[in-house]
């Protein structure tokens, strides 16, 4: 229990406040000196009061009843009336201490606590927290810059910043950027974004449709370049647009600078690049000298050496498609995989992997059958990339069937697409792994016990069917085989289309990754 | 216009050995030099059927080469098919450009000698090479 303590004199030193404003700090001892001495002083009345009383009643000044009674009384009442004294100011030194610390001032005592058992007991509690509140909030404008004063702090603000900003009107006329901001002068005296966005337009047309429907919007556009691959002091940011009708800033752009976090992606990329291309070399030369031997020595062979050479240009073959979904993959994740669609033929695209694909299933030991109708309308397609999902698709089949299994590969017209159909009658698969085939890395269980493979095949036939504005799906049935199919639009239903887009197709894209950039040059 | 001389432009001597005896046994008149300036010093010193172009050569890479040949200053080989014949992964942009003044881009990986002789031989049965 603390009977008022005595350190009165202790004076805290009062820093950086105004002399012409006393501090706080100075009033709580002196105000606690007062109150002790005037308690002490109303007990040696009231002590003086009891001793004329006894005196009155008949008891000398010298006996010593008079003088216990007397000592007893002022000792009792001083030591509980200080003790009263201290337990109604602990508030108002706490509410003093407060704004000793929100003013600045440092504290000789402990910086009071709303949420001690007392305050919460007797309810001071959101007493005290309101005027922590209303102190703090009074605070703000010490510290913050005053209004007048903020003009050249933010220029400062936005001259040091890595992150590139950019104001512009309703039009999209820049008003403002900082030295950060991707933009450069353009000829008419004005400054232009430098961003390659997927599409040239498609920043435009953000803006045009916030200005249309729009009272506030917010877009975020990662990965956008600000110079093509190979420009030194290329940037990358990540983009978010902020559009406010009406505001003084009606459109702001903060560009994020995360080179950091794509370069070294890219840097991998041309490392992949150059891995295939090392990776190749030999392929060539592996898969063209037994293209030689086979066509100059095919007479002298007996028949098991046949068998052999068949066996060895087959997997030579294969290492080539392994590379080219090994090379699309990483393309297509760091969305650098372009497709350039053209009018093509099923059929002419057919030709150009029959031999490989009939050479492989016989070396197998499937039977395949390729029906394509020969008056299939042309498609609009990449013919490279879309031969390689055949080719995957055939290759899965054969990998999930059993020898002497067939394979049959057909067409037909649906619904303005071309749909192709490869459908073997090997070990199928259950319901619950469809869902996942198409995903990258993915293989089922029992694939990963039985059949060799790195997942990437079907997730690469995916990515390209896609790009092309078709789908790829399967049917299948445990035991009794798996169909799968992919569609790719019929050519003269985007003609329209991939020529009026500036060689470009995003219309035929109807799916969510708008990224893939589809170049249709058209050269037939 | 049946093709007869092809210069193979190719540094890399297993596959230019193999695209040279392939095409020879074919019946060709085939040339070969291994790096670019001479690549382009024997494409416009002597008028050949068919050039096959690498891409990644010594001394001037091919897409120089292309550039040299049917570049800003017109085409100065219109009797002359060019095939070009790569392992390099260029990027998509650089690719186009290329395709538009060639007659084949082709992934060597890709194309075994007996296809690359079934393309030659169609390009040959084309009424007149590209202008």
């Amino acid at each position: 229990m603390e009977v008022a303590p005595d350190k009165t004199a202790e004076v805290p030193i009062v820093a950086a406040v105004d002399e012409r404003v006393p501090s706080i700090g100075e009033y709580w001892p002196r105000y606690k000196q007062q109150a002790a001495i005037i308690t002490i002083i109303m007990q040696l009345i009231v002590a003086s009061v009891v001793s004329m009383s006894l005196f009155a009643g008949g008891v000398p000044f010298d006996s010593p009843v008079s003088w216990i009674t007397l000592l007893a009384t002022f000792l009792v009442s001083v030591t509980l009336n200080l003790y009263l004294v201290n337990i109604l100011l602990t508030p108002l030194r706490d509410m003093v201490s407060v704004l000793k610390s929100t003013r600045g001032e440092s504290l000789s005592e402990p910086l009071a606590n709303p949420n001690t058992p007392r305050y919460v007991r007797d309810g001071f509690t959101p007493v005290l927290q309101s005027i922590y509140d209303i102190a703090s909030e009074k605070q703000k404008p010490n510290t913050a810059i005053a209004p007048d004063s903020l003009a050249p702090v933010l220029k400062a603000a936005l001259h040091q910043t890595k992150m590139g900003v950019v104001i512009m009107d309703a039009h999209g006329v820049i008003t403002f950027s900082n030295d950060a901001a991707p933009v450069s002068d353009d000829t008419s005296g004005g400054k232009k974004l430098n961003l390659l966005f997927e599409q040239e337009d498609t920043f435009m047309n953000w803006l045009q449709n916030c200005h249309d429907n729009a009272v506030h919007a917010e877009h975020t556009w990662l990965r956008i370049a600000d110079r093509i691959v190979g420009d030194e002091n290329r940037r990358i940011f990540n983009v978010t647009a902020n559009y406010e009708k009406g505001s003084a800033a009606e459109v702001v752009l903060s560009c994020f600078d995360s080179t950091d976090i794509y370069q070294p992606e890219d840097n991998e990329l041309d490392f992949i690049a150059f891995a295939a291309h090392e990776l190749r070399g030999p392929i060539t030369v592996i898969r063209g000298y037994l293209d030689v031997l086979d066509m100059e020595m095919e007479d002298s062979f007996a028949p098991d050496q046949k068998e052999l050479m068949k066996r060895l240009i087959v997997s030579a073959n294969r290492l080539t498609g392994y590379v080219n979904n090994i090379l699309n993959t990483s393309k297509y994740d760091r969305r650098h995989l372009i497709l350039r669609l053209g009018e093509e033929s099923l059929t002419t695209i057919y030709d150009t992997i029959n031999d490989d694909m009939a050479l492989r299933a016989s070396s197998q030991n499937r039977l395949l059958s390729v029906n394509i109708p020969a008056d299939l309308p042309t498609i609009a397609a990449d013919r490279s990339s879309l031969s390689e999902v055949i080719s995957n698709l055939i290759d899965n089949a054969i990998k999930y069937s059993n020898e002497g299994g067939a394979i049959a590969v057909s067409a037909q017209v649906k619904d303005g697409f071309v749909e192709v159909a490869i459908a073997d009658h090997g070990i199928g698969m259950p319901a619950n792994v469809v869902g996942n085939l198409f995903h990258k890395f993915y293989r089922s269980h029992r694939s990963r016990e039985t059949v060799a493979g790195t997942g990437i095949g079907l997730y690469i036939c995916k990515a390209i069917v896609e790009s092309h504005g078709g789908k790829i799906g399967v049917t299948s049935v445990e035991g009794e085989g798996s169909t799968f199919t992919f569609s790719v639009p019929i050519y003269a239903t985007v003609a329209d289309k991939l020529q009026a887009n500036d060689n470009t197709n995003a219309g035929l894209i109807s799916h969510g990754e708008g990224w893939i950039k589809n170049h249709a040059k058209y050269t037939g | 216009m049946p093709i007869n001389t092809i210069l193979v432009i190719e540094d890399d001597r297993f596959i230019g050995e193999m695209y040279v005896r392939s095409l020879q046994h074919a019946g060709y008149t085939v040339d070969w030099v291994v790096d670019g300036h001479d690549g382009l010093v024997a494409a416009t010193g002597k008028p050949y059927d068919l050039i096959l172009l690498d891409i990644m050569l010594p001394e001037m890479r091919g897409p120089d080469i292309l550039k040299a040949i049917r570049g800003k200053e017109g085409d100065k080989l219109p009797n002359t098919h060019i095939i070009v014949l790569t392992n390099f992964d260029q990027d998509t942009e650089s690719r186009i450009a290329m395709q538009h003044d060639v007659d084949a881009y082709l992934i060597k990986a890709e194309i075994t000698p007996r296809k690359l002789l079934e393309i030659i031989a169609n390009l040959g049965e084309k009424a007149a090479p590209k202008a």
